[in-house]
């Protein structure tokens, strides 16, 4: 049964049409990836759902719920630009932030405290925030997002500006809460950074949900129809090939999305004529590849896929 | 809505603020700032009076300087024997202040002497010359006129006014008008910082919100106009709280004053007698409740809070949304404005009110909800203001700040997720157009 419903949403501001007419369903127990380039409606349809901001048309439920004060316990969200009260005491301020949505002062201190514990962190509870290096007040972040054990997390950009440490951490965390069958909904314009978490994806562009459902289903339906081509020597090669797009390149490496059944031999062969071939494997396209694909070479602007 | 929530706000908000240092700072040094101002308004006053100025007179009567010299003998010199251009010498090369020149036909007709000087001493000086002259001058005919002692004695009394102000039920009290008004001021002045006190805090603490990007974590949790309510709740119960402390620390002060000031003033009284046998009168006369404060109709105090109370309100919500439209504390100014010509003009229908507080200025201006938690307050102390007017002030504040709320949840929902750029007035009311 899916835990989030998401109903034919759209949402206007002034001129500009953030999100338009989007459907998706999360399950329970999955990890869901919302991707698209920056400006695609992420950050918007997420707002809706944590009812932040109300749509102009469409509705969204949780657990069967209207999205309302209610489903908003049921979440835990860490929101893009994150932030905390500086002068506030870690200790206090995870309490205050647990007791908004809804616990009561002795659970709230309990859970701070379990938390603060797991990350080695118990000797900041008296300290201010402003007293904490970034890294670690990105953990009291994470901590604020978890601490009242929610069902559904969301995490809208959860790994830009995190340190390699705690981006790691954070997957541990995703990982740790799918296995005690939470509901993960994340957000990211780097869609190569979170290809191997996703159970299920929504692509976003231009405010729009252009392709939905299961990452490994959606890869398979594309076939193996791109190259992974290491090679040593010119790569001025790749250029005089048709019928092909090259995604990824480097000195000695290049994706190659194979169009209109271009040959593959063909490729190959040019290849070796050129240079030295390390390694050529036929794969599934890329979650940047299958994107492009979706939507047209001609509606994006590459720069927006970082 | 939900209350919860709301407390939860108000109390954070309140408990991180009272704790500050800048607040225990605030509350002592307010007061010890205010009691320096007043301080140094004295100072000047005396100060200035100190302050001489040498005033030439060319008197061809001869009859008229030493009057003037039994006025004033630090002012006036004689200059008499100076030629015209010599006494202009005196006066430019700052000699004298200035010179006037008395003749016959100052005395016998109502000509006007001239007052000849050099930019110097200002209004104050010429009416105080004015004054000294009409005396001289005045002394001078009823001496010619050859008038008794006694018509001289009727010039020269000074009446006075002795007030006795009656009571709703017609019994006679000792009226305290004069102490009365300074009260009607202190509290109308006390509200008129407030608003602009606790406006500015609370407009800084929604933007430290939105700075700090903790805003977006709370809408998760709160609704905004939740959100919105506890943080003026907050602030306004710490406001109350420093008020409440104020008040109290003036009760125990004058509570103490009257006797430890009337110890001090027996002891001094008995010196002197000592020194001399005239004042063992003064002594035995001497009563200890001229030190003592007229007690504050308590009826007035609770007027007091609800006028402060209703004015935060209509005020801090404007505030409040003036935090949630703007990025950064400087831009607050183009939208601060508005805001502030509404309480200038209430505090100086505050000082018209001081002196005529039944007049049509003070009473129209207590009843326009944006002027009256100043103006009213002020009338309330010092006159009897119908209740009617008390009453319609109230009603119309409170629908005043139903809509002040409106307008400002509907900013403040939309404002705090807008970051990185500050509305303007276009904006804002698109904002205020949003479902």
């Amino acid at each position: 049964m899916a835990i989030i419903e998401v109903n034919g949403i759209s949402k206007s501001f002034g001129s500009t049409q953030a999100v338009r007419n989007v459907s998706f369903d999360v399950s329970r127990g999955r990890i869901f990836g919302l991707l698209g380039p920056n400006g695609a409606g992420k950050t918007t349809a997420i707002r809706i759902i944590n009812h932040i901001i109300i749509p102009d048309s469409g509705s969204v439920t949780i657990n069967g719920i209207e999205a309302g004060p209610l489903t908003q316990r049921m979440i835990g969200y860490m929101p893009e630009e994150r932030g905390l009260y500086k002068k506030m005491k870690v200790g206090e301020q995870l309490i205050y932030l647990a007791r908004l949505k809804g616990m009561d002062y002795e659970d709230a201190k309990k859970a701070t405290k379990y938390w603060l514990d797991r990350f080695e962190a118990a000797g900041w509870y008296n300290k201010t925030v402003g007293e904490l290096s970034k890294g670690m007040s990105q953990k009291v972040q994470f901590i604020a997002t978890i601490a009242h054990d929610p069902d559904i997390y969301i995490f809208d950009e959860p790994f830009s500006g995190l340190d390699p440490i705690n981006s790691e951490m954070l997957k541990e965390i995703v990982l740790e809460l799918k296995d005690r069958d939470k509901t993960i909904l994340f957000s990211t314009h780097r869609m190569e950074q979170v290809e191997q978490m996703c159970d299920d994806i929504c692509l976003f562009n231009n405010g729009r949900a252009v392709l939905k459902g299961d990452l490994r289903e959606i890869k398979r339906s594309f076939g193996k129809n791109t190259i992974n081509l290491e090679f040593q020597g010119n790569a001025g090669f790749l250029d005089e090939l048709e019928n092909v797009r090259i995604n990824n390149r480097s000195t000695n490496f290049a994706e190659i999305r194979v169009l209109n059944g271009e040959s593959m031999q063909g490729i190959l062969k040019t290849a070796m004529e050129h240079t030295e071939i390390y390694k050529f494997e036929r794969i599934e396209p890329s979650l940047t590849e299958i994107f492009i694909s979706t939507v047209g070479e001609d509606n994006i602007n590459p720069k927006e896929l970082g | 809505m939900n209350l919860r929530q709301i407390l939860l706000v108000a109390k954070r908000e309140y408990l991180t603020k009272v704790r500050t240092k800048a607040f225990i700072l605030a509350t002592v040094l307010i007061p010890l700032g205010m009691i320096a101002f007043i301080g140094v308004g004295v100072a000047f006053a005396v100060w200035e009076s100190d302050s001489e100025h040498r005033i030439g007179i060319v008197d061809e009567t001869g009859r008229i300087f030493p009057r003037l010299q039994s006025v004033n003998e630090q002012r006036y010199v004689d200059v008499s024997a100076a030629s015209p251009d010599s006494l202009r010498q005196m006066v430019v090369g700052e000699h004298i202040d200035g010179y006037v020149t008395l003749g016959e036909k100052n005395i016998s007709s109502n000509a006007n002497p001239e007052f000849v000087y050099g930019g110097s001493g200002g209004l104050g000086l010429q009416t105080s010359i004015r004054s000294d002259l009409r005396e001289a001058i005045r002394e001078e005919r009823l001496q010619r006129a050859g008038v008794s002692e006694e018509v001289k004695n009727i010039y020269d009394s000074q009446i006075g006014l002795d007030t006795r102000k009656l009571t709703a039920e017609g019994e006679e009290t000792e009226d305290d008008t004069g102490f009365l008004t300074i009260i009607g001021v202190v509290m109308g002045v006390i509200i008129f910082i407030s608003l602009f006190g606790y406006g500015g805090l609370l407009t800084r603490s929604v933007i430290e919100e939105k700075t700090n990007r903790i805003i977006e974590v709370i809408a998760s949790s709160v609704k905004p106009v939740e959100l919105l309510l506890g943080k003026m709740a907050g602030v306004g119960a710490l406001g109350i709280t420093q008020l409440a402390i104020w008040i109290l620390a003036f009760m125990g002060l004058s509570a103490a004053a009257a006797p430890v000031a009337g110890l001090l003033m027996q002891d001094q009284l008995a010196d002197a007698s000592r020194l001399s046998d005239q004042t063992d009168e003064a002594v035995s006369n001497f009563d200890p409740a001229v030190l003592e404060i007229p007690s504050i109709d308590p009826l007035l105090i609770v007027y007091f809070v609800i006028f402060f109370i209703l004015g935060y309100l209509i005020y801090s919500s404007l505030f409040a949304a003036i935090g949630a439209a703007v990025d950064s504390e400087t831009d607050t100014q183009q939208f601060m404005a508005p805001i502030m010509v509404p309480i200038m003009i209430a505090y100086f229908i505050m000082l018209r009110a001081m002196e005529s507080p039944d007049g049509s200025i003070a009473v129209i201006g207590s009843l326009i909800p944006f002027f009256s938690p100043i103006v009213m307050i002020t009338r309330i102390a010092i006159s009897e203001v119908p209740f009617w007017q008390i009453g319609t002030s109230l009603v119309l504040m409170t629908a005043t700040f139903a809509g002040t709320i409106w307008l400002s949840a509907k900013i403040y929902s939309v404002g705090i997720l807008s970051y990185g750029k500050s509305a303007g007035f276009r904006e804002l009311l698109k904002w205020i157009r949003e479902r």
